[in-house]
C-alpha cells in the first residue's frame, strides 16, 4: 500500500518530485565535490607548500659532555638516502644535506672569512631495495633558489650574489677557497643568508675540511597532515593506542621521529613556522570547504523543504482523510519520509555523478591535475543528500502532523 | 453502567460562535442513532466529538468507557481506525486509487492490507464489478458505497455518518440505506447518523434533533 502510495505521489507530482531531486543533487553535487576537493586538495596544497622550503631539519644530537666542551659533532652522508625508508617515505619529496664550515675565500688580492656549504644541488640516489631513483638535492628542497649559470660540479663553486658583488666576481672567474682553487660555475640568489655564502659540491667540502662521509644537516621536505590539537601530545605521554595512531599519521612531528630513527646521532626538528603556517592554511581551507558544503546541503534542503511544503499544501484533503480513517503521526511521517528517501537517493546517485565532473573540472583549473575519482563518494553523496531530504521534510512533516482532520474536512466541504 | 456512548455536559466553542452548548447524550451498543436539525444546529460538531476529530472544549465524551480526552493525539488515531468507520457527505476517497486499494489503505492503517478480504467488502456493497475503478470513473451512490466499504472494512464498532445521501439523488439514497440497513442488521454496529433529509433520519431506531448547539428532543422510533 505504501508503494503505491508512493508511486501515485510522485506520478502525481512529477514536476515537483523532479525539482527536488535536481535541488537534492545539485546541493550533493556541490558538496561531495568539495568533499573531493578536501581529500585531494590537502596533498596538493601541501606539495604547493613545499616550495615554502624543507619543513624538517635534521642535525647532529649534542649531549652530555661533548655539548658542554661545544665539541662539533656530524650526521653520515650514507644515512641520508635512509629517509627514503620510513613509513611515510612516499611522503618524503626533498632531501638536501648540507656540510656547513668557516672557509677563507680569496679572489685576487680580496679576502673575506666566509661560510662555505657543502651540498646536493641535484642529485640521483638509488633507493634501497629498489630499482627506482630518488632526486635529492637543494632543488628539491628550496625551488625558489635563483642559479645563474650551473650548479657546481666537481671542482666548482656557486656564489650568493651579494658575496659575488662584493668581491667582483663573475661567473667562469676562479676563487681561492681555503687556498684551493674552485671555478665559479654560477651565482645564486635566494633573498637570504645564501646569498653570503660560496656552495660546493658536498664531496669536494668533505675533501677540503677533511671530513669524508660527514654533514652537518640535512634538510627534508615531507608532505604533512596539518597538526591539530592530538599532533601536539607530548608522544612519551601517550597511551600505546593513542601512540600508534599519531605514529601512522603524517603529522611533521610523527614524521621527524621517524627519520631520527634512521638517521644514527640525528635529531630530526620540525620547521615550526613553516609546518605551523601549512597547517593553518589548510585547516582554513578545510574550515572554508566544510562551511561551504554545509551551506550548500542547507540551501539544498530549504529548496525539498519548500517544493514539500508547497505538495502538502494541494494534499490537505488526502492527509486530513488519511487521520480521520485512522493514520498515526508516524503512518503520516513514514509516508514523507520514504517520499524523502527516494528523492535523497535518487539525488545522492545524480549528485554523485555531477561531482565527479565537477571535481575534475575544479581540479584541472585549480591545481592543472584532474582530482581522482573516489567510489567512497557515491555512499556519502548518497548519505548528505538522503540527509537533505530529510532536513527538507522535517516543516512539512510537522505541518501534516498538525493538520486537524475536521477542520480540513469541513473546510473543503 | 455506563451507555456505549456517552456525552456529558459537552461544549464546543470557536473564536466567534458557539456551536455546541452542553449537550448531554448516551446511546447504548449497537442502536441506529440519527442526529438531526438545521444547519449550524451542532450536529456534524457533536459528530466530530464522537469520533475524536475534535474535542469539547467542556464536558466529557466516552465511548465504549473510554475518556476521549484522556488520549494523545496518536492514541486517539489509533482509537478511530480500531473503534469508528466515518462516511462523509463528500466521498472524500483518494482520487488516484481504485476502490480497492482506497478500502486497503483503511486496512493498512489498522493493521496490515488483505486484498481478498477488501474485495468482498466491496462485493458486499455491490461494487465487485468496480473494483479497480477509481472515484471519478464512479457515480456518485458508488463512490459513497466504496466509503461504506471502507469505514466497515476493520469492523469497527460505530458507524459515524455526516449526512451521506446529501449528495445523492433519491434513488441511490435508498440504495445506500439499505446497505446500510442490511449491514446494521448483520453486524449490529452502532450508528449514528447525521442528517437534516425526514427520509434518511427515519432509517433510525431513535432521532435525537438538536438546534442552538442544544438538544430538544430525543425520541425512540421502535
Amino acid at each position: 500500500m505504501l508503494l503505491s502510495l508512493l508511486k501515485h505521489s510522485f506520478l502525481r507530482q512529477k514536476k515537483a518530485m523532479a525539482m527536488m531531486v535536481v535541488s537534492v543533487s545539485m546541493g550533493t553535487a556541490i558538496a561531495a565535490s568539495l568533499i573531493a576537493l578536501s581529500m585531494d586538495i590537502k596533498g596538493k596544497v601541501s606539495k604547493e607548500l613545499r616550495s615554502f622550503g624543507a619543513n624538517i631539519t635534521v642535525t647532529p644530537k649534542i649531549e652530555g659532555i661533548a655539548g658542554i666542551a661545544g665539541q662539533r659533532r656530524y650526521l653520515r652522508e650514507e644515512d641520508i638516502i635512509r629517509i627514503k625508508t620510513i613509513f611515510w617515505r612516499h611522503n618524503i619529496v626533498g632531501i638536501a644535506p648540507a656540510l656547513e664550515e668557516n672557509a677563507e675565500l680569496s679572489y685576487g688580492d680580496k679576502r673575506r672569512k666566509i661560510t662555505a656549504v657543502g651540498t646536493w644541488f641535484k642529485k640521483e640516489l638509488p633507493l634501497p631495495g629498489e630499482t627506482a631513483k630518488f632526486e635529492a638535492g637543494v632543488t628539491t628542497v628550496s625551488p625558489w633558489w635563483a642559479i645563474e649559470g650551473s650548479p657546481p660540479e666537481a671542482g666548482g663553486v656557486v656564489l650568493g650574489s651579494s658575496l659575488s658583488r662584493e668581491l667582483g666576481v663573475r661567473e667562469g672567474d676562479e676563487v681561492l677557497l681555503d687556498e684551493r682553487p674552485f671555478k665559479v660555475t654560477g651565482i645564486v640568489e635566494t633573498g637570504g643568508i645564501e646569498d653570503g655564502r660560496a656552495f660546493l659540491d658536498l664531496w669536494d667540502m668533505q675533501q677540503l675540511k677533511g671530513l669524508p662521509g660527514k654533514v652537518s644537516t640535512i634538510s627534508v621536505s615531507a608532505l604533512t597532515t596539518p597538526m591539530d590539537e592530538f599532533a601536539y601530545k607530548d608522544p612519551s605521554l601517550m597511551s600505546r593506542k593513542e601512540y600508534e595512531k599519531w605514529y601512522c599519521t603524517g603529522y611533521v612531528t610523527s614524521i621527524a621521529k621517524q627519520i631520527e630513527e634512521v638517521v644514527a646521532g640525528g635529531r630530526a626538528k620540525p620547521v615550526w613556522h613553516i609546518a605551523e603556517t601549512e597547517g593553518i592554511v589548510l585547516g582554513r581551507m578545510s574550515m572554508l570547504i566544510y562551511l561551504l558544503s554545509a551551506a550548500s546541503l542547507l540551501a539544498s534542503a530549504l529548496g525539498v523543504s519548500t517544493t514539500m511544503v508547497a505538495g502538502l499544501l494541494r494534499r490537505l484533503d488526502e492527509i486530513g482523510l488519511m487521520k480521520a480513517i485512522g493514520a498515526d503521526g508516524i503512518q503520516i511521517i513514514v509516508i514523507f519520509l520514504s517520499e524523502a528517501l527516494i528523492i535523497g537517493t535518487a539525488g545522492g546517485i545524480a549528485g554523485y555523478v555531477v561531482s565527479i565532473g565537477v571535481a575534475k573540472v575544479v581540479g584541472l583549473k585549480v591545481f592543472g591535475v584532474a582530482l581522482s575519482e573516489r567510489a567512497l563518494l557515491l555512499p556519502v553523496s548518497v548519505a548528505m543528500a538522503l540527509l537533505i531530504a530529510a532536513i527538507g521534510s522535517l516543516l512539512p512533516i510537522r505541518r501534516a502532523l498538525k493538520i486537524k482532520p475536521a477542520v480540513i474536512l469541513k473546510g473543503a466541504r | 453502567m455506563m451507555d456505549f456512548i456517552t456525552v456529558r455536559g459537552a461544549h464546543r466553542e470557536y473564536q466567534t460562535a458557539s456551536a455546541l452548548r452542553g449537550v448531554d447524550l448516551e446511546i447504548a451498543g449497537g442502536v441506529w442513532c440519527s442526529i438531526v436539525g438545521p444547519s449550524g444546529s451542532g450536529k456534524s460538531t457533536l459528530l466530530n466529538l464522537l469520533g475524536g476529530l475534535d474535542s469539547p472544549t467542556k464536558g466529557q465524551v466516552f465511548i465504549d468507557g473510554v475518556d476521549l480526552r484522556t488520549l494523545s493525539e496518536n492514541e486517539m488515531a489509533r482509537f478511530r481506525r480500531e473503534k469508528i468507520g466515518f462516511i462523509f457527505q463528500q466521498s472524500y476517497l483518494i482520487p488516484y486509487l481504485s476502490s480497492l486499494d482506497n478500502v486497503m489503505l483503511s486496512q493498512y492503517f489498522h493493521s496490515m492490507t488483505d486484498s481478498s478480504e477488501a474485495e468482498e467488502a466491496l462485493k458486499r456493497v455491490g461494487l465487485g464489478h468496480r473494483l479497480h475503478h477509481r472515484p471519478s470513473e464512479l457515480s456518485g451512490g458508488e463512490q459513497q458505497r466504496v466509503t461504506v466499504a471502507r469505514a466497515l472494512i476493520n469492523s469497527p464498532k460505530i458507524l459515524l455518518a455526516d449526512e451521506p445521501t446529501g449528495n445523492l439523488d433519491r434513488e441511490n439514497t435508498k440504495l445506500i440505506m439499505e446497505l446500510l440497513k442490511r449491514l446494521h442488521e448483520e453486524e449490529r454496529f452502532t450508528i449514528v447518523l447525521v442528517t437534516h433529509d425526514p427520509f434518511v433520519s427515519k432509517w433510525a431506531e431513535r432521532i435525537v434533533t438538536m438546534e442552538d448547539g442544544r438538544i430538544i428532543k430525543d425520541e425512540p422510533l421502535y
